[in-house]
């Protein structure tokens, strides 16, 4: 683990509008986490934890910050060409519903962030696929998997382009308890195997074995 | 990109296939109106351009294509033989044509009156397939005929001679007589000596010959007349076989400034110009018509597109967090759309050749032609179409929220 910080939150408010009225859900949260930790964060629903991981995903914009760094780079000015490609090139996201794409085949679906990276696919994919133990089902489309098999094509699509950071927001939500363990550690081997910064969302307090640091939110705050 | 959108369309597979149905009718109506247009355009022009002659006299107000009746008298006939510059007369030859009409081959034709000792400016190197040239009356032979038979006896009246109008024991001395071409003949299983009623006479097909003449029914010029005009020297276009070495367009000045206002004199070789001429009005309304189809079937597309917006509305929003620009989005629903449109092309061409055998059993006489610039025009029509009918769902789904958009249920 290194001291070189990719996140660095400062003083980060947002707040959706519905009907006019202003909800604030992240009330000038700060945050920082160094390259290479495995952070997990707990809270009750609602405490704006998805919209905390949606803007480090660079998918919101917030409402308010002092700084939103990732990787050293600003990115609260960032124009929206830049931050797709913040996204693509240092991101990866694992979703509580796996968000594969339900048309193409499951090797379609792990290959799809190397080819938008312009990356030759080779034998990554395999490779992530026999690792992840869904070799067998390259052909499949998602559709045709169990819910464990399609969150461990999920990873291993978040996983091929090994991103500097890995976004997951309760990856283990829907998910039991056998498949639950198996997507953590396999989450918890890559992070080891190389060194990637990790910040998942749970509600499962037996999901922060692995994790270096678990930070507590409540009410947009972080109560640590 | 494309294997992705190739993957979305083969997913709604009977939505795709609709569309691109959609698609495929309106290039089949393109390219049937169009073909339908240029393809008789074309036929016509090529046998008018098989007269020998250089230039054509048509009533100035005529369309060139409905010319009937026969406006021209004596005195036009007269002074085109005889206009003359310092070397001699302009015209080789003045080859008058009454028109009529006759119903053979299941449709109406243009029956064309001519001088029996002028058919061989019209058969040129063709050849007579059967039977003979016209025979009757007191004109010679053309000279490129057999000699003059008589109908070969069929049984009962065909290959009878003509019949005289009650009153009139002389008989007609053109002859009630008609000569064919072998596509019509062929078309309306004609024989030789078969009767045809033209105007409450009955006529007799004598000869046939091949295909590609300016007529596909000739019948004897001193006949017509004597039955529309009571024989009056009278015509409803001419053409003139200029003197060798002439100028034509210089010839034709001169004519058209002797024979007055209400002719103009053309270039034979003009003669599909003016044909296209007097058929651009039918042809804006066959491509306005086939223009809207194709919009509605664009349109068709844009909905479909539209539609798959919104019910993908959360893999739009996946595509987003992996990092899929505004521009990828476009570009994947334009590469759908594209798609459906080439293979909407591919069908409609399928279904216009179809269409063209089609008409070809029902209307055998209609040429429609389907030809290379045609088909590059409904492909250029298709990606043009594609791409516009996509533009507006792909903006959508450039604009979506990418959080919102993953939430979305």
């Amino acid at each position: 683990m290194s001291h070189e910080p990719i996140i660095e939150v400062r003083d980060l408010h947002h707040a959706y509008t519905h009907a006019g009225v202003v909800e604030p859900v992240l009330r000038g949260l700060n945050l920082e986490v160094r390259r290479g930790e495995f952070v997990v964060i707990m809270g009750p629903s609602g405490c704006g934890k998805t919209t905390l991981l949606n803007v480090l995903g660079l998918m919101v914009r917030p409402t308010r910050a002092r700084t939103v760094r990732l990787a050293g780079r600003e990115t609260l000015g960032l124009p929206d060409a830049a931050r797709t490609r913040l996204r693509r090139d240092l991101l990866g996201f694992v979703f509580q519903r796996f968000n594969l794409l339900p048309t193409v085949d499951v090797r379609a679906n792990v290959a799809l962030p190397l080819r938008l990276a312009r990356t030759t696919v080779d034998g990554q994919v395999d490779g992530l696929l026999t690792r992840v133990g869904l070799m067998e089902y390259a052909r499949k489309k998602p559709g045709q998997l169990s819910t464990g098999q399609q969150q461990r094509a999920a990873l291993a699509r978040a996983l091929v382009t090994r991103p500097a950071l890995l976004l997951a927001d309760e990856p283990t939500g829907n998910l039991d308890s056998a498949n639950a363990t198996a997507v953590l550690d396999l989450l918890g081997e890559f992070h080891r195997r190389w060194g990637q910064t990790v910040v998942m969302i749970t509600h499962n307090e037996h999901l922060t074995v692995s994790a270096d640091r678990v930070l507590h939110m409540q009410d947009g705050r972080f109560l640590d | 990109m494309l294997d992705l959108a190739w993957a979305n369309l083969t997913h709604h597979k009977l939505r795709t296939a609709l569309c691109a149905l959609a698609v495929g009718i309106g290039i089949m109506l393109m390219l049937v109106s169009r073909g339908l247009a240029t393809g008789s355009i074309a036929e016509v022009d090529q046998r008018m351009q098989s007269v020998d002659a250089e230039l054509v006299i048509l009533p100035a107000q005529d369309n060139i294509i409905f010319t009937s009746g026969a406006p021209f008298r004596a005195g036009h006939e007269r002074y085109l033989r005889a206009a003359a510059d310092a070397d001699g007369p302009l015209a080789a030859d003045v080859i008058p044509v009454f028109f009529g009409q006759v119903r053979m081959g299941g449709q109406q034709q243009r029956l064309f009156g001519v001088d029996p000792r002028q058919m061989a400016a019209f058969l040129g190197a063709r050849r007579v397939r059967a039977g003979r040239l016209f025979g009757g009356g007191d004109y010679p032979s053309a000279g490129v005929s057999p000699p003059p038979q008589p109908p070969p006896d069929r049984g009962g009246s065909p290959g009878t001679l003509p019949q005289p109008l009650p009153g009139r024991e002389e008989g007609y001395k053109g002859g009630l007589e008609l000569v064919i071409d072998e596509r019509l003949q062929r078309v309306g299983d004609y024989h030789l000596g078969d009767p045809v009623q033209i105007m409450g006479q009955t006529f007799h097909i004598v000869g046939v010959v091949e295909a590609g003449v300016a007529g596909r029914v000739f019948a004897p010029l001193a006949t017509l007349r004597e039955i529309v005009v009571a024989g009056e020297p009278h015509a409803s276009m001419y053409f003139v076989k200029l003197r060798p070495g002439l100028d034509p367009v210089k010839a034709a000045d001169t004519l058209a400034a002797g024979l007055g206002g209400d002719v103009r004199v053309e270039l034979k070789s003009d003669y599909g110009r003016l044909l296209r001429e007097s058929f651009a009005s039918v042809n804006l309304y066959m491509s306005a018509s086939s223009g809207v189809a194709l919009v509605a079937c664009f349109l068709f597309i844009l909905l479909t597109m539209y539609t798959n917006v919104i019910q993908r509305t959360r893999e739009i929003g996946i595509l987003k967090a992996l990092g899929v620009g505004r521009l990828g989005l476009v570009r994947l629903a334009v590469s759908e759309a594209l798609l459906i449109s080439l293979a909407g092309v591919a069908i409609g061409i399928g279904l216009a050749v179809a269409a063209k055998w089609g008409l070809a059993s029902v209307r055998p006489l209609l040429t429609v032609d389907i030809s290379t610039g045609p088909i590059l025009a409904a492909v250029a029509v298709g990606v043009i179409g594609g791409t516009c009918s996509a533009l507006y769902p792909g903006y959508r789904a450039a604009r979506l929220d990418p959080a919102l958009a993953l939430s979305h249920e």
